[in-house]
């Protein structure tokens, strides 16, 4: 991986450029014009419940799908499928693990690599080079289909590397690791990153969210809901505070009829109590003890991007 | 939009390809050849000799000299029609072979012309592992099967291109057993590889004549027994243009499949 980016970036450069996109099948819209910009270097988060349009978004990003309606621009270069110029550019990590199961980890990375025009030679040393780095070197003659989940997914991104990309797409990189294949996945992101790569990222996890992503974007039902840095939606979304505690829905209405005289605060009934947030929770507190109903536990605890996430996306469970 | 192109095209990627299915064969060649010769030569076996022993001639020669071509045909076409329907489709719906490949510089175009190179090639390898078979026992009346490999790649290409389109029009894998039951079996039963044409009803006659697979089986008999009746120019004829149409058949349906 020495060096693994010959070339120096200026900071103002665009990765990604995305305007007015709409992706229709057949009579579902799933995503309904949304844009957004990624910096060259950046690491950009989408987040977004099941369905949301994420997943979508990133196949037109990449090419692999015809766009209704709309723009975007990856390195300057226009997205539509079959451009070559665009796909040398970026490197996919896929939701599902697509590894060729009939040949051996080190032919998987070998032929990718080929695939983006490189020789044979070339290929074959960058696959030694990225299975190193990964940690799969010992692997190397193994058949996919001896691998464990976690090393599978550390080969789709090692893959994902053999061209060199400028942009490296990661489609949700830690569904289904375990914590410790989880943090070397993100350790391995975060060396790319100071590398100078850009990363645009989905996860279902919002402390990867947290961890990884210099700025995100909200989506759902194919809008963009929110976008900003991971503090900033959550000061702004949540505020830096919140209190929970445990309530039967008949605890809860007086609860939430004591704290209205403070219209700061926000106050969120889930299935078994209820969360507020804002700036004043002292003052709340106080209201509930001036009414005689101040619960016998509760407690307080920094927000967090899941809070922002449920606030913006609802609660039902989306199948 | 760009169109994807309709002809499939051949670059150093589309060798690329042919690599990787060379390298994914070398695996399970040997359980793949078994699968490939065990029937056609218990065809062979059976017809040629036990069922042959009660004709006296056929067409003036021997039965098993007759049925030996058409078995060779059959055995290509078979060969590449597994592998661009139960594999292919395993390789678009399962293992999402073809949709990494994608993620690359490659396009459907490109997945469609490695395909067909490596069909090309299968059909070469097991027809004339086929052929070695026949001389062994004897059938081959002439040194023109030396010529043999020439309509064994179109036929590869010819072949795998209608079964490539089969499955990406596939859903399910239950799907693909009706190319074999209303295709691919009633061609190799009435193609001339058992029986000559001459004697069916004119309209079947006329309907065979349409398909692909005789005119690839009297080639291939012209070869074996070094004698060309006047409608082998017809058959090659026929072969050059089927490979030639139905080359442009499957890119588009597969295009649409991984970019829908």
């Amino acid at each position: 991986m020495g060096n693994y980016f010959g070339m120096q970036t200026s900071t103002t450069a665009m990765a990604i450029t995305v305007k007015d996109l709409r992706k229709r099948y057949g009579d579902v819209e799933a995503v309904r014009g949304i844009s957004f910009r990624v910096t060259e270097g950046e690491c950009f988060g989408l987040l977004g419940p099941n369905g949301a349009g994420k997943s979508t978004t990133i196949r037109l990003i990449c090419g692999l799908s015809e766009i209704t309606d709309g723009h975007i621009e990856v390195f300057g270069v226009t997205a539509y499928p079959g451009n070559r110029e665009l796909k040398r550019r970026i490197g996919v990590v896929s939701q599902d693990d697509n590894l060729d199961p009939d040949l051996t980890v080190r032919q998987n990375l070998e032929l990718h690599g080929m695939f983006y025009g490189l020789t044979s030679a070339t290929a074959r040393a960058r696959t030694q080079e990225l299975l190193q780095w990964m940690q799969l070197d010992s692997k190397l003659a193994e058949q996919v289909r001896a691998l464990s989940g976690g090393m599978r997914r550390r080969l789709v991104i090692a893959r994902a590397l053999v061209s060199r990309p400028r942009l490296l797409v990661l489609d949700e990189p830690t569904t289904g690791l375990d914590p410790q294949a989880r943090h070397l996945v993100w350790a391995k992101i975060r060396e790319l990153k100071t590398r100078g790569v850009t990363i645009l990222l989905t996860t279902h996890y919002m402390e990867e969210a947290e961890r990884l992503a210099d700025r995100l974007l909200v989506i759902d039902h194919g809008l963009i809901l929110e976008q900003g840095t991971p503090n900033d939606l959550i000061e702004r979304v949540a505020g830096r505070e919140c209190l929970e505690c445990q309530a039967t829905e008949d605890e809860t209405a007086p609860l939430i009829e004591a704290a209205s005289p403070l219209p700061s605060i926000r106050i969120e009934s889930r299935h078994d109590g209820l969360v507020a947030f804002g700036p004043d929770l002292d003052g709340m507190l106080d209201l509930w003890d001036r009414a005689g109903i101040r619960p016998a536990s509760y407690y307080r605890r920094r927000t967090s991007l899941e809070d922002v996430f449920l606030r913006l996306t609802g609660r039902e469970l989306r199948e | 939009m760009i169109r994807p192109p309709r002809w499939p095209r051949i670059s150093r990627v589309a060798l690329v390809i042919f690599r990787r299915n060379f390298l994914a064969w070398s695996r399970y060649y040997k359980s793949s050849v078994l699968l490939n010769f065990g029937e056609p030569v218990t065809s062979l076996l059976a017809f040629g000799f036990g069922l042959g022993a009660y004709i006296a001639k056929m067409n003036g020669v021997p039965f098993a000299v007759f049925i030996g071509p058409g078995l060779l045909a059959v055995t290509a076409m078979n060969a590449v029609t597994f592998d661009m329907t139960f594999d292919a489709y395993d390789r678009l719906n399962v293992s999402g072979v073809y949709a990494a490949m994608l993620t690359t510089p490659v396009t459907a175009s490109d997945i469609v012309a490695g395909e067909f190179l490596w069909e090309a090639f299968r059909s070469l390898l097991y027809g004339m592992v086929f052929l070695l078979v026949l001389c062994l026992m004897g059938l081959v009346r002439s040194w023109w099967a030396l010529m043999i490999p020439v309509p064994l790649v179109f036929a590869g290409v010819m072949f795998a291109a209608p079964a490539l389109w089969v499955s990406t029009r596939s859903r399910t894998h239950e799907q693909l057993f009706y190319y074999f039951t209303l295709v691919i079996t009633p061609m190799s039963l009435f193609s001339g590889v058992f029986f000559p044409l001459q004697h069916l009803p004119p309209v079947l006659r006329t309907v065979i004549l349409l398909t692909p697979l005789v005119h690839v089986v009297r080639i291939i008999r012209a070869l074996v027994l070094g004698s060309f009746p006047p409608h082998i120019a017809g058959d090659v004829v026929w072969v050059l243009a089927y490979t030639a149409l139905l080359t442009a058949w499957p890119t588009r349906s597969l295009a649409r499949r991984l970019t829908g």
